[in-house]
């Protein structure tokens, strides 16, 4: 190659933004998280052309991955709409030249902030979840040279602890969202924050899940038909998100994870694209009309 | 099901960013060329180029005018424009004796060997606000560079006060004889524990009020780590860039950057330290910006002297990147109403539990709640 070749090469438009060293520097980060579930793979963080913190591990983890035949999902808070959402969508087709949808049964690569779809995902389809703070046990140690050690040896007294003296100390376990998981009954795992009600999608899942922290360097991963287990007493059992008598006021579902709307003194599902499809379908049964 | 339902974001964020052009682009004085930025601005384009780690003046001021003068934008715009390009070949070392000065300042001797040269500063000037209301006059004559009273080679090179007092057998000798690759931290992330070459690389990189308050909340802070040090040199000057020729294999010149360089002498008065030497920190960063190189040599020969005992390393590691901090502080403008939906729900159970073990007490009272309205609900 002449030099006059690799400047043309270098100056030319990259597939996917970042340089094709870059995207194989992140491959090689996720099969080693394949290959340890659950563990939190280091990796050059590439600065992106959004902000940390705005899902740069995420959109890294996904132009790593993504071909031009692929068709992409990218939902915040699970809606296709939200601003972040869009933006990121934008980013990844326009760098990329694949196709977009709102449907997560027609994706196969869904890029997420803080919500796994409520279709049931398959064996054909990646999930990319961008992570805000990866490490489970940040909350019970802050040395970083103590929770390399803590995962090494598997030495997970300290949130055991914690969580024990949360339930002797409220009666629940407080944790929200993040909660923190067993994976192949090894590694804890940080759940992004997804909500409870999205961790045991995780278990034994047919599809790949991949997560991206792209501010604190780190990729992990939850390969298919693995084990996911969230950190709970044999006598206590672990939580979903739940209220009594609540239904989403657009397609009435019960089962779905919903969020409230104070001003219509009701909830909404979060999850826009199957909601507006469960509306259609339940608007064409005559069944509940949103 | 496809395109329209996510249009709502984007048609929201493209007018957002036609309102930020408009302004920009706008208003009745004329277009701000980069030349003008380079020329008029370049203490805010040494610092957009330090703290984005590439030496690129243009593409600095270019970032600087998209950015509207938002440092950590404009650092953000051009350490992601760098993420596009190849590395096409690392560097040849260079010794920090090929600086070229252009000013050197030696706090610690009032005659130092070599020059002490003021050159270009706003250290002495009156911090008066100049509220005249017709540009300033160009100079005349333009000033030339500053030149030292010897202004040959050597005047130009001048020997090290450190050189002086390791002859003198005052330095605590940490010079090793192995030749370690630096740890590049663009390509290998970094964890405390982290070499020399890490610690420095991190901060060169660093947001300058970020180092200057980390090293500012150790001297004065609850939980202060940090000696103030003797300034040993003060250097902003000029360093060649070389690489190996494809072709021929021999070094050659590709240009040159500019860089500040600090050395900190410090006393070493620890009770189990070797108290009859000084030791050295190290500051050197793209530019001139002689405050970030200041607080990153003394945090250098800090987290050296601490040895792991106190969270000073992970303190200057992790927390000093501009575009980590800003970013992260930033990202709490998302929406977070899945997360907050899950809080409320631990709140509501909390309650709920502590209502199950105290059953006697009187349950609150129930707020009339309004039927529901979902023909008035829309995403």
């Amino acid at each position: 190659m002449t030099v006059s070749a690799l400047a043309a090469s270098a100056a030319s438009g990259e597939f996917g933004h970042l340089d094709e060293q870059s995207k194989r520097e992140i491959r090689c980060a996720l099969l080693t998280a394949v290959a340890v579930p659950g563990y939190q793979v280091p990796f050059a963080s590439r600065e992106m052309p959004v902000a940390r913190g705005w899902g740069s591990g995420g959109l890294q983890v996904t132009l790593a991955v993504i071909g031009p035949q692929d068709t992409v999902k990218v939902i915040d808070q699970g809606d296709d709409a939200g601003v972040n959402a869009a933006n990121l969508r934008r980013l990844i087709v326009a760098s990329t030249g694949a196709a977009q949808t709102t449907d997560a049964r027609a994706a196969s690569i869904i890029q997420t902030r803080h919500r796994i779809p409520e279709d049931p995902l398959g064996a054909d389809q990646v999930l990319v979840l961008q992570v805000p703070v990866p490490e489970p046990l940040r909350g019970v140690e802050r040395d970083m040279r103590e929770l390399a050690r803590m995962h090494a040896e598997a030495d997970y007294t300290a949130i055991w602890v914690s969580l024990y003296e949360d339930l002797v100390r409220n009666g629940v376990i407080t944790q929200s969202t993040g909660y923190p998981v067993l994976v192949g009954g090894r590694y804890v795992m940080a759940t992004t924050p997804i909500p409870r009600w999205d961790v045991p999608k995780l278990h034994q899942a047919e599809f790949l899940a991949l997560f991206g922290a792209g501010r604190e360097k780190r990729v992990y991963a939850v390969p298919p038909h693995t084990d996911v287990e969230p950190l709970a007493f044999e006598d206590v059992a672990f939580q979903v998100e739940r209220t009594e008598g609540a239904s989403c006021l657009l397609c009435g579902a019960v089962d779905a994870y919903l969020v409230e709307v104070p001003a219509h003194h009701g909830w909404i599902c979060s999850d826009a694209a199957w909601c507006e499809r469960h509306q259609r379908r339940s608007g064409e049964g005559g069944g509940q009309s949103g | 099901m496809g395109y329209s339902a996510a249009r709502g974001g984007l048609d929201a964020i493209l007018a957002a960013e036609e309102l930020m052009r408009a302004k920009r682009d706008g208003g009745s004085s004329p277009p701000l060329g980069a030349d003008q930025v380079t020329e008029r601005l370049n203490l805010a384009v040494d610092r957009v180029m330090g703290e984005a780690g590439l030496w690129a003046p243009r593409l600095a001021a270019l970032a600087l005018r998209q950015a509207e003068g938002d440092l950590i934008e404009a650092a953000h715009l051009l350490r992601a424009y760098r993420s596009t390009r190849m590395r096409l070949a690392q560097p040849v070392p260079v010794h920090a004796d090929e600086l070229e000065i252009l000013r050197r300042i030696v706090p610690a001797y009032r005659v130092p060997p070599g020059p002490q040269l003021l050159g270009r500063t706003l250290d002495y000037a009156g911090r008066l606000l100049d509220v005249g209301t017709t540009p300033p006059a160009k100079p005349d004559p333009e000033p030339t560079a500053p030149q030292p009273a010897d202004p040959t080679r050597d005047g130009r090179h001048p020997g090290r006060l450190l050189d002086l007092l390791r002859s003198q057998g005052l330095i605590r000798d940490r010079r090793r004889d192995d030749d370690p690759e630096p740890h590049d931290i663009t390509t290998d992330p970094v964890r405390p524990g982290a070499p020399r070459s890490a610690r420095l690389s991190v901060m060169a990189r660093a947001e300058t009020g970020a180092l200057v308050n980390l090293w500012y909340r150790n001297i004065l802070g609850p939980d202060g780590y940090i000696h103030e040090v003797t300034l040993g040199e003060v250097r902003h000057g000029r360093l060649p860039v070389r690489v190996v020729h494809p072709v021929t294999g021999q070094p050659v010149c590709l240009g040159e950057v500019r860089v500040t360089e600090v050395e900190a002498i410090e006393d070493l008065d620890g009770e189990r330290e070797e108290r009859a030497f000084f030791d050295v920190g190290y500051g050197l960063c793209l530019g001139h910006n002689e405050r970030k190189a200041i607080a990153m040599a003394n945090l250098d020969i800090a987290v050296e002297r601490d040895g792991g005992r106190s969270p000073l390393e992970q303190n200057v590691l992790m927390t000093t990147d501009g575009l980590d901090a800003s970013g992260f502080l930033e990202h709490l403008k998302l929406p977070h109403y899945v997360t907050f939906r899950s809080m409320v729900d631990r709140k509501v159970a909390i309650k709920a539990a502590a209502e199950r073990r105290a059953p006697e007490s009187p349950a609150p009272a129930s707020s009339p709640v309004e039927p529901a309205t979902p023909t008035g609900v829309t995403r």
